[in-house]
């Protein structure tokens, strides 16, 4: 399988996506292409296999957010820039049922951070966030996302990974067995 | 192999009425190209097609349509044609690639509980976590 992941393009094949949980699957049926180039309020990537390069494998799909910087408690306030904090929220990832266990996940998000690392780069941002579902943290947290507050009871649990250690994890890209 | 272009410039004094105007001298740049036989007849088919006689224009039509696509690729704007049925077909250009801006994404609103934004601006504000062995898989693939 040689995996590309690419822009959601309009004549892309949605409709036999299955990863299991229907507002995912909806998502990515009934609104993705439509939030992205008509009401542009979050671009989706999709992985496709170079032997059906327009049947979507898996996807997950960004945007920019920021928070206001007087809606911090103010007990906290003083650590922080004097600005708006910029973020990229990490608005959903999932794979096709018929493809886990072959790494999807994993370029997934691969190039999700590497997109992350790129906005920072370009245009600024200090973190990525994303709503994980409650049995999918331990998932994340593998990557380095940290729970927002203490973990929620039920309901997706907001999680954090700081761009600065993403860079440092490129800064990692190859062993020193590999740099010499 | 690509055509090989040199660009002179030269000042030319234009004809004039006023005789203030004679110190004004407008810069004109030549162009010499040397086309392979299969460009030089493309041209040439252009300019018919065209119904254009001089390369001057040739060049300075080609200048405008390359000039605009610069200019929507650097908005981000991707350049599509659509044919009579609906069917559409996005130009890809490596040179024009290179002006386009890298990521655009649209902007969202998160909603924040007080909790959550306590722990986001402590996370904020803290010293970054080391990179988990995964990260520094997912950042070398």
């Amino acid at each position: 399988m040689s995996v590309t992941i690419r822009r959601l393009e309009e004549f892309d094949e949605v409709a036999n996506f299955d990863c299991g949980d229907e507002p995912l699957n909806n998502y990515l049926k009934r609104h993705a292409w439509t939030n992205q180039q008509k009401v542009s309020i979050g671009v989706t990537y999709i992985a496709v296999d170079e032997s059906a390069p327009h049947s979507v494998l898996g996807y997950f799909t960004l945007a920019t957010s920021s928070v206001p910087r007087d809606r911090f408690p103010k007990k906290f306030v003083r650590g922080l820039p004097p600005y708006d904090l910029p973020l990229i929220l990490l608005a959903r990832l999932a794979v096709d049922e018929r493809f886990i266990g072959r790494g999807l996940g994993h370029a997934l998000i691969s190039e999700a951070l590497k997109i992350t690392v790129r906005v920072a780069d370009e245009v600024g941002c200090r973190c990525i966030v994303t709503d994980a579902y409650p049995d999918k943290t331990g998932w994340y947290a593998r990557y380095g996302f940290i729970p927002v507050e203490e973990a929620a009871v039920s309901g997706p649990q907001k999680m954090f990974l700081d761009v600065r250690t993403i860079r440092r994890a490129l800064s990692f890209e190859s062993s020193p067995e590999e740099r010499e | 192999m690509p055509p090989t272009v040199k660009a002179k410039t030269k000042q030319v004094a234009q004809p004039h009425t006023k005789p203030h105007a004679s110190s004004k001298k407008i810069h004109k740049t030549k162009f010499q190209a040397d086309l392979a036989p299969s460009e030089d007849h493309m041209v040439r088919a252009l300019k018919a097609e065209l119904q254009m006689s001089s390369n001057s224009d040739f060049l300075t039509d080609a200048l405008t349509l390359f000039r605009w696509a610069v200019s929507e690729r650097k908005r981000g704007h991707r350049i599509v044609s659509e044919s009579a049925s609906g069917e559409r077909k996005v130009l890809l250009f490596p040179r024009l690639e290179r002006v386009a801006p890298e990521i655009t994404l649209p902007h969202v609103d998160i909603r924040w509980t007080d909790k959550e934004l306590g722990s986001l601006a402590e996370l904020v504000s803290g010293q970054p976590a080391e990179p988990t062995e995964a990260l520094v898989r997912a950042m070398r693939r």
